[in-house]
């Protein structure tokens, strides 16, 4: 029996250190999917990795399959024994669950930001190109992102919800009261930082600054955001000019350090600055917090803001809640539904075969081919009517409950093939009931 | 007792309940329904009724004043009227400056602290005492007065600056994040509000060594009020010295300014102390 297990952490167990050290860069992702596809048990994967949590989507049909997962993402990357300690895993109806919350957005950072859809997508996108993807992710996925387009349309979860971006220009109005007049500078081109950066500009920031390591793509987003873009080498002049600095970054070592800020606060003559560091690892050193007047808020500080903007919030969260549950029991019903479908495709073809058997029978005996028609017919009503109503209570006891004991007695009753096997043809088996009789 | 105390006494709790409710009240939480960017220290419903309440509690407080004076119960001869006088200056001063800045956080702290002020001049045993005053005495105890309640201001503004710096540093948001007014807003309060308030306490210094000076068998310049008075002055001068010199401001300007509103407070306790055993 092939079930859904996630194994992974998220920014709920595991602090923004801990989650740098678990990401897995895109240019391993497919290495590491295909790695996951050849454990034992592990049918299928799916890895999401953005920088609130690591997660691996897996069908598995063995009962070590989560231990074995865990053991390659900790140990067969050589990573601390000790992150295990931040890792979850669900299976099942709760890794279902899961996975819909994840898609909606109920277990972001921030409830009700969209970014983490397009991330799952991204995710599903990329486990599917790489062959990674069966029949159960199939299903699963791709009803999550229905689910999470209901959710963002049927409740306000998404219009009340505040989001990195938003908590940054609060901080921001938080420091300096009026935005209007206030510069940005913009470091390094990840998609969080043009997010931010567009919340502050809506707010009444009218100067923006881009720096990049890669011009083009500094000119690209300055462009976009109706900024100007400036050289690596001119970093330290503007940071001594803007009021607002938002890292994001893809570099492995931190950008802004504790000395350098020093001499640029020197320059400001201890004039405010706000630091939104939203890259995943850090781009600036914490100590950098530490400096008078700096006020650095990192991806995990920008939570703490967030939270306490969610009481509002919590009254469509358990609406999106309640769906979720609701899609969950649905999703159950149809795959329970959907294990009594080849009972059924095996007991309709057992009655199908007797039917066109008995009307090839007498079928010789009719006098024109509409008398043949009209038996052919009556033998094809006769059978649906018969089947509907085993079909109907089949379905419901499936959808129901475990419908175990009922697909056993229709089998038994008519002979049907078990599992995996081939429907066998009516005649056989109709010729296989009469050497039992005889 | 003056005939609108009970009033004004009454006024004054009024505006306290509000601007409690405002800070605590219901949707008050942070975020609470606001989008981002916006600012919740605007004025709501009730801080507008809580400076109304207040400016009616500052006029009810202003005819009790003046009918006192009439008395011969001025604030220059009488420990206790000056208490008065002061918290009544506290309050004008912020009412003046709540016009200007959304400051409805400071008025949690301000308002009930003119209250107990107001009370303690009123209820605590001590002269009525009564006299004329020279002009002299007169212009010194307003200015002095006044420059005091700005500082006392400016340091309420300060301690504000400090919690909500040390929350913002520490990456926590609570009811003074969005209501309480944003930290470059404290600081230039600070800055305006020093700067008129040492404008009237030098000129007060001033004219308090003349006064001292012609008081006979008096210790003239080297009383402890006098030297207090002096240090405060001297902190004061230092913090604005420095923030024009090397752009002191933030978190060290609020510190210096708490310290000196302390020192500026300690003149006006050893004045009414001083007063007191004289009566």
């Amino acid at each position: 029996m092939v079930s859904l297990c996630i194994v992974g952490l998220s920014h709920r167990t595991a602090p923004v250190d801990v989650r740098e050290k678990m990401a897995v860069p895109s240019d391993q992702l497919e290495h590491t999917l295909r790695r996951l596809t050849e454990l034992p048990g592990v049918r299928e994967a799916m890895i999401v990795s953005t920088c609130n949590r690591v997660e691996v989507y897996a069908a598995v049909e063995r009962g070590d399959s989560a231990e074995l997962v865990r053991r390659t993402l900790i140990e067969g990357r050589a990573l601390p024994a000790t992150l295990r300690a931040h890792l979850y895993s669900h299976e099942g109806q709760a890794a279902l669950r899961h996975l819909f919350r994840v898609t909606s957005s109920l277990d972001s950072m921030v409830v009700g930001e969209s970014q983490i859809l397009g991330q799952v997508k991204e995710a599903y996108a990329l486990a599917v190109d790489v062959g990674t993807v069966g029949s159960l992710l199939q299903r699963c996925v791709p009803r999550a992102f229905q689910l999470a387009k209901r959710v963002r349309t049927e409740t306000d979860i998404a219009r009340s919800s505040a989001s990195v971006a938003s908590a940054a220009v609060d901080l921001a109005a938080q420091i300096f009261g009026e935005l209007q007049g206030r510069s940005v500078l913009v470091v390094g081109a990840g998609k969080m930082g043009d997010l931010s950066a567009r919340h502050l500009r809506a707010a009444g920031v009218d100067r923006l600054f881009v720096v990049n390591r890669t011009r083009a793509r500094s000119d690209e987003l300055a462009a976009r955001l109706g900024g100007v873009a400036h050289d690596w080498t001119e970093l330290d002049r503007l940071l001594a000019e803007v009021d607002i600095v938002i890292c994001s970054t893809g570099a492995s070592e931190p950008v802004l350090r504790r000395d350098q800020m020093r001499k640029v606060m020197r320059v400001r003559r201890g004039r405010w600055l706000f630091v939104i560091d939203i890259a995943v690892p850090r781009d600036v050193e914490s100590e950098v917090g530490k400096i008078e007047n700096v006020y650095l808020y990192d991806v995990d500080a920008l939570d703490s803001v967030v939270r306490s903007n969610l009481d509002g919030r919590s009254k469509e969260a358990v609406l999106a809640e309640e769906m979720v549950s609701g899609e969950v029991d649905r999703f159950h019903a149809a795959e329970r539904t959907q294990g009594v479908v080849p009972t059924i495709k095996a007991l309709r073809a057992r009655f199908h075969e007797v039917a066109v058997a008995e009307v090839e029978r007498v079928a010789g005996r009719a006098e024109s081919d509409k008398d043949r028609e009209l038996l052919r017919q009556l033998a094809e009503s006769i059978v649906n009517k018969l089947l509907h109503e085993p079909t109907v209570a089949l379905k419901r006891e499936a959808a129901e409950a475990d419908a175990a004991v009922l697909v056993e007695a229709v089998s038994r009753l008519y002979r049907l093939p078990a599992g995996d096997e081939e429907p066998v043809p009516a005649r056989v088996l109709s010729l296989r009931a009469r050497e039992g009789e005889s | 007792m003056p005939p609108l105390f009970p009033a004004t006494v009454a006024l004054y709790g009024i505006a306290c309940a509000l601007f409690f409710a405002h800070l605590y009240g219901p949707g008050a939480g942070a975020g609470h329904g606001a989008q981002a960017g916006q600012r919740q220290d605007a004025p709501t419903g009730v801080s507008t009724l809580a400076r109304i309440a207040l400016a009616l509690a500052f006029a009810s407080h202003a005819v009790d004043i003046g009918w006192l004076c009439t008395k011969g119960m001025h604030p220059v001869v009488n420990a206790k009227e000056a208490l008065s006088f002061f918290s009544w200056l506290l309050c004008g001063a912020y009412l003046l400056l709540s016009s200007r800045y959304r400051l409805a956080a400071i008025g949690v702290v301000l308002v009930p602290m003119t209250l107990v002020l107001d009370l303690a001049a009123r209820l605590s045993p001590g002269s009525e005492q009564r006299g004329a005053a020279s002009l002299l005495a007169i212009v010194h105890i307003t200015l002095a007065s006044l420059g005091v309640a700005l500082f006392a201001v400016a340091a309420c503004g300060a301690v504000l600056y400090l919690v909500e710096e040390r929350n913002l540093k520490q990456h926590r948001t609570g009811r003074l994040f969005r209501r309480g007014p944003a930290l470059e807003t404290l600081d230039t309060l600070n800055r305006r509000t020093i700067a008129v308030g040492f404008t009237l306490f030098t000129v007060a210094l001033i004219t308090g060594a003349v006064w001292l000076l012609q008081t006979p068998g008096g210790h003239g310049l080297l009383s402890a009020q006098y030297l207090l008075s002096s240090v405060a002055w001297l902190v004061y001068a230092g913090l604005i010295a420095a923030r024009i010199g090397v752009g002191f401001r933030g978190r060290r300007a609020a510190v210096l300014t708490v310290a000196g509103a302390m020192t500026a407070v300690a003149v006006l306790v050893v004045y009414l102390v001083r007063d007191g055993r004289g009566a």
